[in-house]
């Protein structure tokens, strides 16, 4: 194998393969990446058994061929190489090492054989649609932060991606759930997607799919299974098991009897949350709301630093229903108001029960949160 | 805060795990000198008592409680070993683990036993009995060692079934055959009815759960008092004790003995990170919530002192336990003598006045 490839475009293709491979491994090929030398392209592809990323790029291909070589330490050598540069990779086959050379730099890299190499494969995806790249953003930016951690609910690790109807209309959901705050996404149900099965698509791949998101505003191919999920965004194609589990019926817990309607101004609540929670550094002491008409006062306490309370009032706040406290983590309210614009909405039962919380301009984001028995 | 299901009582899924004789298990497994022969673990002395007896000293009438001069009669080859609570202590952490995985309403009797409310699984493997083989089955691939498991719809027959099929068990009774299974079963056998209780029920002519059926509860009551109650329900293979998952501890605390006396404050100042590290990690990881400082100091001489201070509030940083741990010590310095000896302990652990906001969940199926 021998190809020339400019380094700026080996550095993008390593950046999007590299962060797939695991840092830690028990099998020393996953510490690698294939590269695959072909009719005048170049394809590296990196895995860690649950995803795959494959990158081409062009590349001038004297000599066609394949190997494998440390994703993390060529990563880091071409980072490092002069800008503008021209890269030559030469391979002899069988146990040769990898030769790159750059101007007057040379480095040998040990390489593992191409068998070696865990290939994924996708199998058939009977199911394909697209969306638009700023669209598959939106839903993914404001699910993510509710997907779980916990291993025992393994089916909570992830965006669960599914076909329904809402009020009538076909819709793409994604909902993402850690048992204690559940977030809903919907979107007009693209062509090609009405009957997809429910997938539940894990977090890591979630997170390798908003970074290749980050460079596009094209339309993303998605492709699917029971089992696999394949996004292409151009010339990177990100192949992934999905969940094996069921996601649990996560409409039961949406309420639809919250009366007690309070409108706030987001940013003048998100930064008095912020001001409040500061007397405490735990990360699951709550803040207290507590409303009366047209006010809202927000407070916090700690036994060790001491309380602090922020009062919000007509100019910035709408309630017009009964008294009422209710905490949450702090936390778990500047996730969701990081992804409001204008106005919050929050639709309250009473202290202890379930509040759906909206962005009053845009009701395509449903998120419900638990309170804290404060 | 005790955990407990508010699942109707006739409807509860719940599983008893029993390890097999388990601190003789543990012994055999780490020295296999030890297996196939009759082992008791506990003092070997006069005034010793065996703790746990392998099945091997079983067979020979050696059981737990005993005194090991009476035991060593009835098994001249019996070996003792010298318990390693510790090895017990982790490995129980262990099967609790694993435990946890299905339920968080777990009662442990003991290091080895423990009740679980499987009625609403975290991991829902179709039934109680299959969670049960898949809990035996993980103990045995974790630790190497076997457990008996029964399963019942409540703590008396689930403990039943435990101790029917021992060791390595798995027995299953249900709401259907539950009241009939009692009805056979040897008073004696019931958990809660000791030697002393049987033989007040046997001179009535109780001998059967079917016996203990035909009395009213009026009768029982007069003659056990509050106990009749049980035997009257436990007769029908009835029993509405749920299962508890209650935090026991009082305090928590943490103490190290020095190579060396110390004398200078800053000496003090950098043993006592490590114990309040070690005594954070406990607090935290149990969810505990105590308000009361102590600190224990022991000279040279081994006069012992505590000065304590109690907050309004609960402790929820290590800071705040170092920063009180410092106000009550400073005053001690410089020491009249070495010290040979620092302790901390928090408690006032289930007072707190301003209990801990907790987080609800929601009401996922």
């Amino acid at each position: 194998m021998k190809f020339k490839a400019d380094r700026a475009t080996l550095l993008k293709a390593l950046a999007h393969v590299q962060s797939v491979v695991e840092k830690r491994n028990t099998l020393p090929i996953l510490a690698n990446i294939l590269i695959n030398a072909r009719d005048g392209r170049l394809a590296l592809t990196a895995t860690d058994m649950e995803i795959a990323v494959v990158q081409e790029a062009a590349a001038n291909v004297s000599q066609e061929g394949a190997t494998t070589a440390p994703a993390a330490t060529l990563y880091e050598i071409v980072r490092k190489l002069p800008e503008g540069v021209e890269v030559e990779f030469e391979h002899g086959g069988g146990d040769a090492a990898l030769v790159l050379r750059a101007g007057r730099f040379a480095t040998s890299l040990n390489a593992l054989p191409v068998d070696d190499f865990p290939v994924m494969t996708a199998g058939s995806l009977p199911h394909r649609f697209s969306l638009p790249a700023r669209m598959l953003r939106g839903m993914i930016d404001r699910t993510r932060f509710a997907i779980s951690t916990e291993e025992t609910r393994y089916y909570l690790n992830g965006i669960y991606l599914h076909a329904t109807e809402s009020e009538g209309t076909p819709v793409l959901r994604a909902v993402a759930t850690d048992g204690h705050r559940l977030a809903r996404v919907e979107e007009r149900l693209p062509e090609g997607a009405s009957g997809m099965p429910g997938v539940i698509v894990p977090r890591k791949t979630i997170a390798e799919l908003r970074k290749l998101l980050e460079e596009t505003s094209d339309e993303v191919a998605i492709a699917l299974s029971d089992t696999r999920i394949q996004f292409s965004l151009g010339p990177v194609t990100l192949t992934s098991k999905l969940i094996d589990g069921t996601f649990p019926e996560y409409e039961r817990v949406i309420p639809r009897g919250n009366d007690k309607i309070l409108r706030v101004a987001k940013k003048d609540f998100a930064e008095a949350v912020g001001r409040v929670a500061a007397i405490s550094l735990e990360r699951a002491r709550p803040v207290k709301l507590s409303l009366a008409r047209d006010l809202l006062v927000l407070s916090a306490a700690s036994p060790e630093h001491g309380t602090a309370t922020e009062e919000l009032d007509g100019a910035r706040v709408h309630y017009d229903s009964g008294p009422l406290e209710i905490g949450f983590q702090a936390r778990y309210i500047t996730d969701i108001t990081d992804q409001i614009e204008g106005e919050v909405e929050f639709l309250l039962a009473d202290g202890g029960a379930p509040t759906v919380v909206r962005d009053a301009g845009d009701m395509s984001a449903l998120y419900v949160l638990m309170p804290m028995r404060v | 805060m005790p955990l407990a299901s508010d699942q109707a009582p006739e409807h509860r899924r719940i599983i008893h795990i029993d390890m097999d004789a388990f601190y003789a298990s543990v012994e055999q497994r780490d020295n296999p000198a030890l297996r196939g022969v009759p082992l008791a673990v506990g003092g070997a002395g006069p005034r010793g008592v065996v703790a746990a007896a392998s099945y091997e000293a079983r067979r020979f009438g050696v059981h737990s409680a005993m005194a090991s001069l009476r035991a060593r009669r009835q098994c001249p080859d019996l070996v003792f070993v010298a318990p390693r609570f510790e090895v017990y202590k982790a490995v129980s952490r262990q099967v609790h683990a694993i435990l946890a995985c299905y339920t968080p309403l777990i009662q442990p009797l003991s290091l080895d036993e423990a009740y679980l409310d499987v009625t609403a699984p975290l991991l829902d493997r179709g039934s109680a009995t299959a969670i049960a083989r898949e809990i035996k089955m993980r103990i045995r691939a974790e630790t190497g060692l076997t457990a008996s498991a029964g399963v019942s719809y409540n703590k008396f027959l689930a403990k039943i079934a435990s101790d029917h099929r021992k060791p390595d068990g798995l027995f299953v009774i249900t709401p259907q055959i539950g009241p009939l299974f009692v009805a056979n079963l040897a008073v004696a056998k019931f958990h809660g009815i000791g030697p002393v209780t049987a033989a007040r029920m046997a001179a009535l002519g109780i001998h059967t759960g079917g016996d203990l059926r035909g009395y009213p509860l009026a009768f029982l009551i007069a003659r056990f008092g509050k106990a009749g109650a049980f035997y009257y329900a436990a007769a029908r293979g009835e029993d509405t004790r749920p299962v508890v998952a209650e935090r026991r501890r009082k305090s928590l605390g943490a103490e190290t003995t020095f190579a060396r006396d110390l004398t200078v404050w800053d000496e003090l100042v950098s043993a006592l990170a490590p114990l309040l590290a070690k005594l954070w990690s406990t607090y935290e990881r149990e969810g505990l919530s105590g308000r009361t400082v102590t600190v224990k100091v022991k000279y040279a001489d081994f006069q012992q002192i505590t000065r304590s201070r109690t907050m309004a509030g609960a402790i929820i940083s290590p800071a705040m336990i170092e920063r009180i741990s410092f106000d009550l010590l400073r005053p001690l310095f410089p020491p009249r003598r070495g010290i040979r000896l620092l302790g901390v302990a928090l408690s006032h652990l289930d007072a707190a006045p301003d209990p801990p906001a907790r987080q609800l969940a929601l009401a996922l199926a």
